[in-house]
């Protein structure tokens, strides 16, 4: 991974050529609704949110997660591929609050064809509640490199 | 949140076919994607580095899907604050480039009256042109604002 944490070689199993799909699930994995990281989320997005809740679209942050990341890294293939959105879903049962622990149990499945990344992740309290579903869905785009100059 | 089955529908629920009114948001400055970067931590060179951009054949560097997706949930929360989003889902169309701004709307598409009013949306986000980034569609439920909402 360079230093942005994209389009390094990382020794992939997973070559975007490979033909059958690959499904990796993660252990389960601790996050926190920081209030400093949801003021600057909030910040930045424009968000309307008040009360002591969460941006609807602040889990896509823990996707930035190292785990998680370099299963994306992984699933796309390294150096010479980008992954670029194209959906997105949210489904909630009920509301994340700041300052709350969450639980995060993450699926990704690489598709061969076409190329695609579907990242699956459930959010639940400690107890074990659901809290929210989302669905990633990244098209993996192969770049035109140039030579080095 | 409220219990379902426990309110009543409020006298001004919007109906069928009721628009959102349109809000504008941008224009997003290569400073303002570095800033979401951060935040977010979606960092992929694409939205950061010209030559990223370029080499995955943009003109250039497209703003982060999910900033952009991120803009509904403002939308619907200063149209109607006694919502609740329990989906919000989105394809990403076109990309908006940087220096660009978006427009974003919506529309009542269906209403049900049960035990829990709840408003099926549809929502839209145009680049400069007019043209659609993103389609996206929302299932809101009727709650009762909290005294900081």
């Amino acid at each position: 991974m360079n230093a942005r944490g994209h389009a390094q070689p990382v020794g992939s199993d997973f070559a975007p050529e490979s033909g059958a799909d690959t499904l990796i699930r993660l252990p389960p994995i601790r996050v926190r609704t920081g209030a400093g990281e949801v003021a600057g989320f909030l910040r930045e997005t424009g968000g309307a949110r008040t009360g002591g809740f969460v941006p609807l679209t602040f889990p896509v942050r823990w996707l930035a997660l190292p785990a998680v990341r370099g299963l994306i890294l992984q699933l796309i293939g390294g150096q010479g591929f980008l992954p670029v959105q194209e959906g997105q879903s949210f489904a909630y049962e009920h509301e994340l609050r700041i300052e709350t622990d969450y639980v995060l149990d993450i699926e990704a499945r690489r598709a061969a064809k076409p190329p695609r990344l579907i990242l699956r992740m459930a959010v639940s309290t400690g107890q074990g509640e659901i809290c929210a579903h989302l669905e990633t869905v990244l098209r993996i785009v192969p770049l035109n490199l140039e030579p080095a100059s | 949140m409220i219990e379902a089955g426990t309110e009543p529908m409020p006298p001004d629920w919007p109906k069928a076919g009721d628009e959102i009114r349109a809000q504008n948001f941008g224009p997003f400055t290569r400073e303002a994607l570095a800033r979401y970067a951060a935040v977010s931590g979606d960092d992929n060179p694409l939205h950061l580095e010209p030559h990223a951009a370029r080499a995955a054949g943009l003109a250039g560097m497209p703003v982060h899907g999910m900033l952009i997706f991120s803009c509904f949930e403002p939308l619907i929360m200063r149209w109607r604050r006694d919502l609740f989003i329990a989906r919000l889902s989105g394809k990403f169309l076109r990309p908006v480039l940087a220096g660009e701004g978006i427009r974003v709307s919506g529309r009542v598409m269906r209403r049900q009256d049960g035990s829990r009013p709840e408003l099926i949306l549809r929502l839209t986000a145009r680049g400069p042109k007019n043209d659609l980034a993103i389609v996206g569609e929302a299932t809101v439920l009727y709650e009762i604002p909290g005294p900081l909402g």
